[in-house]
Parts: structure tokens; C-alpha cells; sequence
């Protein structure tokens, strides 16, 4: 009989304002990063999840999350080149132009944000929580190597839940040189010279690949990784804005500018001659 | 995964179809054609659905050249890459449909400049400098719009399809077994020696 | 093999994750479809000046063609004191969903007050907005479904504004709209806020053009272009209309001015 009236029994009020947890959580002091995700009430909240919020499997989806994107980094003698366009779209609309994909770590980490903007972002900064603590317990900055496999594992864990990033950690350590690492949220981890990722990564690849040799000046290696940004914003819808340039040294990394594309593109094709399929002529 | 590239320059159009013949997960054929010549002057390189491919091709290929013979002359490539985008508007409009997508090179005697023309499978027609069907838009068109000038030397056309067949090498997931290159000029249509063998690396 | 013939772009290596979720729905028990959201419509829109941000939104709820109220602000001012909310800094304005909405700036409210009697001083815009992102993201896979703006005056005395998806993904900008007009309202801002296309006249002709320089409006003009924004939007939307409620926030504290709208 008692086991009964405990089971049915409940404090007055129980379900009413904020619970014991709740309040806790409020009245903590920092701003946290939490690892605690509020999940909806079903069996199968991943696919639940891409019901409401994946519009390329479902167009009419209520939640339209920003997506799409161009982004590259390769390495080379002089350090690495980190460089995006600057557009999100959600379904056709351009939510904005002016997205900083380049996410700044700390001083000499840099990362990069393809897919969802809010799960890089979120994570990226994350990341550079844990690489802080990993320099305070240990006296010396993380390896690029342990960042990266630090956001590996730690999206791996959420694999199969609707997270989606394509992200590259870009840094140089005493200990590594110049290190490059692509993550995304299916938990692949590869570490390497060149990557171009996002929806015109191809395009980018086209002009990267054909150029592209370890021994590039700054200069030849900055420029190379504009134009590969500006050839993927022209032939991919999805991608488009600024371009954003960045190059990892030694001593941390350096911007280059956040640059409107339209200029830059009417520059390359009335100095040098490209894109001669743009034309005034109808046919 | 069928590659199908076209570049025209100051005196000459280049067309590189590749040579694996594929059904499902099989290369039945390494050293396929997938082009045919029209006329002394046009050549229509064409990919998409097996059958559909060579029954369409064929057929074009015999109406412009009844044509040459009722007409004793030849249709110029402007002119036959309408009737192409013409035949296959109507057959989209049938019961039955050509899946194909074609590129059509050409040299214009007339007005003396090469030609290149642009058709997919829904029968959009675009006269272009230089062209691409499949997964080789995405890899070679941002090159070209880098390396393409309008009044390039044959030698440098030749150099920047060599970057895009290295690059579709470098990054496409299957083997297509390398191209073939033809190439039109004022004197009618020839194969080019390509070499297939170079070895890729991905930096 | 018919993806040669989409026009989209290659999926197998940019989709991520969703492909490896399960796609079987395990044997046993079923549920009933689970749908938690309407859109109750409306439109919001922030524009940051040197020294002032203004937010406004209009104040008509719907669901469906049904118009539910013609009085349901929001926007919000958040972390002031009593029930008017009095010396807050900061207004949060919602658009989407209104339950969620309420839900969020509850919680945002009380974040702000639990900031100031902790810290014995005020939160800044900038930490507002980064917790803002992380109370957002906290729900990931169960999201609000809202699209939230953030305004305020920063450390420097200058407007801040800083925009939202429904899942925390932020960026400060010089203006925003959101909600069901923002696709008709966010070009006009493109080009009175931002000058977007607008270029010096007698610089030229073609590529000679020089862009027009953007720089922050003068309080008065900014209003006038919220109002121009609004009644237009009104004329073109069927969800917006009823009333537009605006706050302009200074260093004096935030005024908040109400103009009716068409109601049709």
C-alpha cells in the first residue's frame, strides 16, 4: 500500500515553473558549453530531427538550418592557406553574405565551417575551450593533431543524431610544422596538403589541383587560394559573398581580407582575360 | 561518370570523350568511341543512357548526311546543332524520350571560326567557348573559366585539356580510362594521339 | 546513374551524417506523428546606428488564415526590473513560433536577472548574445523554432544587433528581418541600410562606378525606414499587419513607441 501511494503521489506544483535542475543550471555563473542536449520526446529523435529541420530530403521542412558553402586550406613552404566565400543560404534564400566561415581558435588554430553554421560554430568553440584547458594543464599548446582528433571523437559520439559539419583545423606547432586536418560529422578524420570542401568544392579543386605545388611564394599562395574561392562562388549558387583570406604562419595566423567577390571577379576578367564565357553578346 | 569535354580556340575545336563503357559496377569496353561525325565538319560527342546513346547519334548522323546528298552541300555546324536540339525537343515531347547529352564541335567554312554548341538531355542548346557534360563540369569548368582564352594556339588548347583530364584523374573516384581526342579544323575532322598513361598524384 | 542527369550538385561526398542514421523504423511499438510547431507568422527586423539599435515588429499572431490576436508583441525587453521591465538594456525579439518564442525570452530574462545579482552589474550585449547562441544550441536536436534578433548598445556605446538561426548559429550586422516578411523586407534594408547597388552618381559609367560607401544612419531616417518597411510589408504579406511595435535603445534606456498598421 505504501509503495502505491509513493508511486501516485506527487508534491503539489511539481510540473509547474522551472525544476530543481532547471534552476540550477540558471543560476550558474558562466556561460557554459554544455554537453547536456534536450532531446524530443520520441523513439527516434535523429529521425525526427530530419523530418523538421533536413531540407534537401524534405523542402517543405519547417526549420530551415544555413548550409552550403566553398571553403579550402592547403599547406605549403611558407605556412597554410585558409580561405572561404562568405554566403549561407537556407532552401533558395540567401540567409546572408556576410558569414565568417574562418572561425579563429585561438592565436594559431584556425578552423573552418561548412555545413551547419551553428554546429561549427558551437563546436569550433568547443574546441577552443578544450585546447585553453589542454594549455593550462599541460604548460605547452595543444598539437594540432590532439585538437583534431579532440572534435573527431567528440562529433563522432553525436554520429547518426543530425549533426553536420565539414571542417578543417589548420595550424603550425614547434612539434609539427605547418598540420592540416579535414573532420566531419561522420567521424572521418584525415590529416593532409590540400582540401577543399563545402558544396563548390569541386570547382575549387579544378583551380587548386592545377597550381598548387609546396614550393608557392605568400604571395602566389595567397593568390591562388582567392581565385580558387572566386572560381567556386562563380559556377556554385550556393556559394558567394567575400572572400576570406587567412594564412597560418609560425607565429600564428594572419588575415588577408574579407573582400567582396563582384569587383575582384570584373578585375580578373577585364586584366587577365578569364571567364570568357561571360559575355554582353545574346545570341 | 562519363566524360565529355569541349574546348574551342583561335582556329580549332577539341573534343575529348572518355573511353570506359560502363553498365553498373563493369567496364565492358575500355577503348570506346563516343562520337560520331556528322559531316566533314561536325562532330557530336554524346553520354547518358545506354542505347539511348548510339540509336540517337546514329540517327543524326544519318539525316544531316541525307542531307549533304540531296543538297550537294554540307549544313554548317550552326545549322546542325538546331536540327540536333530540334529532333531531340520533339522525341522529349513522345512517349519515349532520348536520354542523351551531347556536345557539338564544329568549323564554320564559311565564316572561318570553330564552333562549339552545348546540348543536355532536355534539349537546351548554348553556343559556348568551351563545354562539359557529367561529373566533369564540376571539376573542369572553374579550370577553364582560368585557362581559356578565346584565340588560344592549338598547343595551349591541347596543354589545358591535358589539366583537365589530369585533374579528373586526380579526384574522380572511378577510372574512365582515359579520352579520346578529336580535333576540327578548316581541313574536316582527325584523331588525336593522346597519352593516357601519366601518372597522377593527389597533393 | 540518373544523377548525371540532375542538375545538382555531386551528393555522395557533401551530404554529411544523415545518410548513416538508421532508416528503419524498429519492429514493435508505433508512434503517433509528433509535431510540435506552428508558425503563428509575423515579421521582426533590427537596424544598429552609432549610437542606438531600433528593433520593431509587428504585433498581428496567426495560424493558418486564421488571425489569432492583433496584439501579441515580439519583441522583448530583457533583464529589467518589475513587471514593466524597467532599466533593461537589451530587447530580444522573436518571430516563428510564439510559444517557443515566450519559452526562449522567459529563459533569457531570467539568464540576464540571475547574471546581474550574481555579478552586481549588468550583463554586456556581447556575453548576452553568445549565451543567447548556447541556449539556442542547447536544444540542437529539439529545436526552438524561432528566429531570434538580439539588440543593444556595446561596451563602445555604439548599436549592437546580432541575428540568429533557429538552432544558435549568430553574426552581428548592421541590420536584419526575420519571420515571414523577411524575404520582401530584407532587400530593401540591403539597399537603404547597406547601399547595396547603390553607387556615387557622376563617378562614372560601367566599370568606372564607384559604390556608395555605407555608414550608420541618423536616428530619424532609421525610423522612417522601419515604418516604410513595415507598411510595405503589410501591402504584400498576408501574416504581417494589425500594429508595429518599435523600441529604439540608447544609453538612456530603451523608448518604445506603438503605430498602428493596416488590419485587413
Amino acid at each position: 500500500m505504501d509503495s502505491l501511494v509513493a508511486r501516485y503521489t506527487r508534491p503539489a506544483y511539481e510540473e509547474e515553473g522551472q525544476s530543481h535542475q532547471d534552476q540550477q543550471e540558471l543560476s550558474r555563473a558562466g556561460p557554459e558549453l554544455s554537453l547536456k542536449f534536450a532531446l524530443p520526446p520520441v523513439a527516434q529523435s535523429a529521425s525526427w530531427l530530419r523530418a523538421m529541420t533536413d531540407d534537401y530530403s524534405n523542402p517543405n521542412c519547417p526549420i530551415k538550418i544555413a548550409h552550403g558553402t566553398t571553403t579550402l586550406a592547403f599547406r605549403f613552404k611558407g605556412g597554410i592557406i585558409v580561405a572561404t566565400d562568405s554566403r549561407a543560404t537556407a532552401g533558395n534564400w540567401i540567409a546572408s553574405q556576410t558569414v565568417k566561415k574562418v572561425i579563429e581558435i585561438n592565436n594559431c588554430l584556425l578552423g573552418t565551417m561548412a555545413g551547419g553554421a551553428a554546429d561549427c560554430q558551437y563546436w569550433l568553440a568547443f574546441l577552443g575551450m578544450q585546447c585553453r584547458l589542454h594549455e593550462l594543464r599541460h604548460k605547452r599548446r595543444i598539437s594540432v593533431a590532439a585538437a583534431s582528433k579532440i572534435l573527431a571523437n567528440l562529433v563522432y559520439s553525436y554520429k547518426g543524431m543530425g549533426l553536420s559539419m565539414g571542417t578543417m583545423c589548420a595550424g603550425v606547432t614547434p612539434q609539427e610544422g605547418p598540420a592540416l586536418y579535414y573532420i566531419d560529422s561522420d567521424g572521418t578524420r584525415l590529416a593532409g596538403n590540400l582540401f577543399c570542401v563545402g558544396s563548390g568544392q569541386t570547382f575549387a579543386y579544378g583551380v587548386l589541383d592545377a597550381q598548387y605545388s609546396y614550393d608557392l611564394s605568400d604571395e602566389d599562395a595567397l593568390e591562388l587560394g582567392r581565385r580558387s574561392i572566386l572560381a567556386a562562388t562563380h559556377r556554385d549558387a550556393y556559394s558567394g559573398g567575400s572572400i576570406n583570406l587567412y594564412h597560418v604562419k609560425e607565429d600564428g595566423w594572419v588575415k588577408h581580407g574579407f573582400n567582396d567577390t563582384n569587383p575582384i571577379f570584373w578585375e580578373t576578367k577585364l586584366n587577365k582575360g578569364e571567364f570568357s564565357n561571360v559575355t554582353s553578346e545574346l545570341v | 561518370m562519363e566524360v565529355l569535354l569541349g574546348i574551342t580556340g583561335k582556329d580549332f575545336t577539341i573534343i575529348a570523350a572518355s573511353k570506359a563503357a560502363m553498365r553498373g559496377a563493369t567496364i565492358l569496353k575500355a577503348s570506346d568511341d563516343k562520337t560520331r561525325a556528322l559531316n566533314p565538319h561536325t562532330l557530336m560527342a554524346f553520354s547518358g543512357e545506354a542505347g539511348d546513346t548510339v540509336q540517337f547519334a546514329e540517327f543524326i548522323q544519318a539525316n544531316v548526311q541525307l542531307y549533304s546528298m540531296r543538297n550537294g552541300m554540307e549544313l554548317s555546324p550552326a545549322a546542325t546543332a538546331n536540327f540536333v536540339r530540334g529532333e531531340l525537343a520533339r522525341a522529349l515531347r513522345s512517349r519515349r524520350p532520348y536520354t542523351v547529352n551531347l556536345i557539338l564541335g564544329g568549323y564554320d567554312t564559311i565564316t572561318d571560326k570553330p564552333t562549339l554548341y552545348w546540348i543536355d538531355y532536355l534539349a537546351s542548346c548554348a553556343p559556348v567557348p568551351y563545354a562539359a557534360h557529367g561529373y566533369a563540369q564540376y571539376y573542369c569548368l572553374s579550370l577553364l573559366d582560368k585557362h581559356h582564352h578565346p584565340d588560344i594556339s592549338f598547343d595551349q588548347g591541347m596543354k589545358i585539356l591535358r589539366m583537365c583530364t589530369e585533374e579528373l584523374k586526380r579526384r574522380l573516384p572511378i577510372d574512365f580510362k582515359g579520352v579520346i581526342v578529336k580535333v576540327i579544323t578548316k581541313d574536316g575532322i582527325r584523331e588525336q594521339e593522346y597519352e593516357d598513361d601519366v601518372k597522377v598524384v593527389v597533393p | 546513374m540518373s544523377a548525371i542527369f540532375s542538375g545538382a550538385p555531386p551528393q555522395d561526398g557533401l551530404g554529411y551524417s544523415f545518410k548513416q542514421s538508421p532508416t528503419a523504423v524498429p519492429s514493435g511499438e508505433r508512434q503517433h506523428g509528433f509535431y510540435p510547431y506552428t508558425d503563428n507568422g509575423g515579421s521582426t527586423l533590427g537596424i544598429s546606428g552609432a549610437d542606438f539599435t531600433i528593433m520593431a515588429g509587428d504585433t498581428r499572431s496567426t495560424h493558418g488564415y486564421n488571425i489569432n490576436t492583433r496584439y501579441a508583441p515580439k519583441l522583448f525587453k530583457i533583464g529589467g526590473e518589475g513587471p514593466d521591465n524597467k532599466g533593461a538594456r537589451i530587447v530580444l525579439s522573436v518571430v516563428g513560433f510564439a510559444a517557443d518564442g515566450d519559452a526562449l525570452q522567459e529563459k533569457m530574462d531570467t539568464i540576464v536577472k540571475m547574471y546581474k545579482y550574481q555579478h552586481g552589474k549588468p550583463i554586456t550585449v556581447s556575453a548576452c548574445a553568445q549565451r543567447l547562441s548556447h541556449v539556442l544550441y542547447n536544444k540542437r536536436f529539439f529545436p526552438y523554432y524561432v528566429h531570434a534578433i538580439l539588440g543593444g548598445i556595446d561596451e563602445d556605446g555604439k548599436g549592437a544587433l546580432y541575428s540568429y538561426d533557429p538552432v544558435g548559429s549568430y553574426e552581428r550586422e548592421q541590420c536584419r528581418a526575420a519571420g515571414a516578411a523577411a524575404s520582401l523586407i530584407m532587400p530593401f534594408l540591403d539597399n537603404q541600410v547597406n547601399f547595396k547597388n547603390q553607387y556615387m552618381p557622376g563617378s562614372g559609367t560601367g566599370h568606372d562606378l564607384k559604390v556608395r560607401q555605407a555608414q550608420p544612419l541618423p536616428r530619424n531616417t532609421v525610423e522612417d525606414l522601419v515604418r516604410d518597411a513595415f507598411t510595405s510589408a503589410v501591402e504584400r504579406h498576408i501574416e504581417v499587419g494589425d500594429g508595429l511595435q518599435m523600441m529604439i535603445i540608447t544609453k538612456d534606456g530603451i523608448e518604445e513607441t506603438y503605430t498602428p498598421l493596416k488590419r485587413d
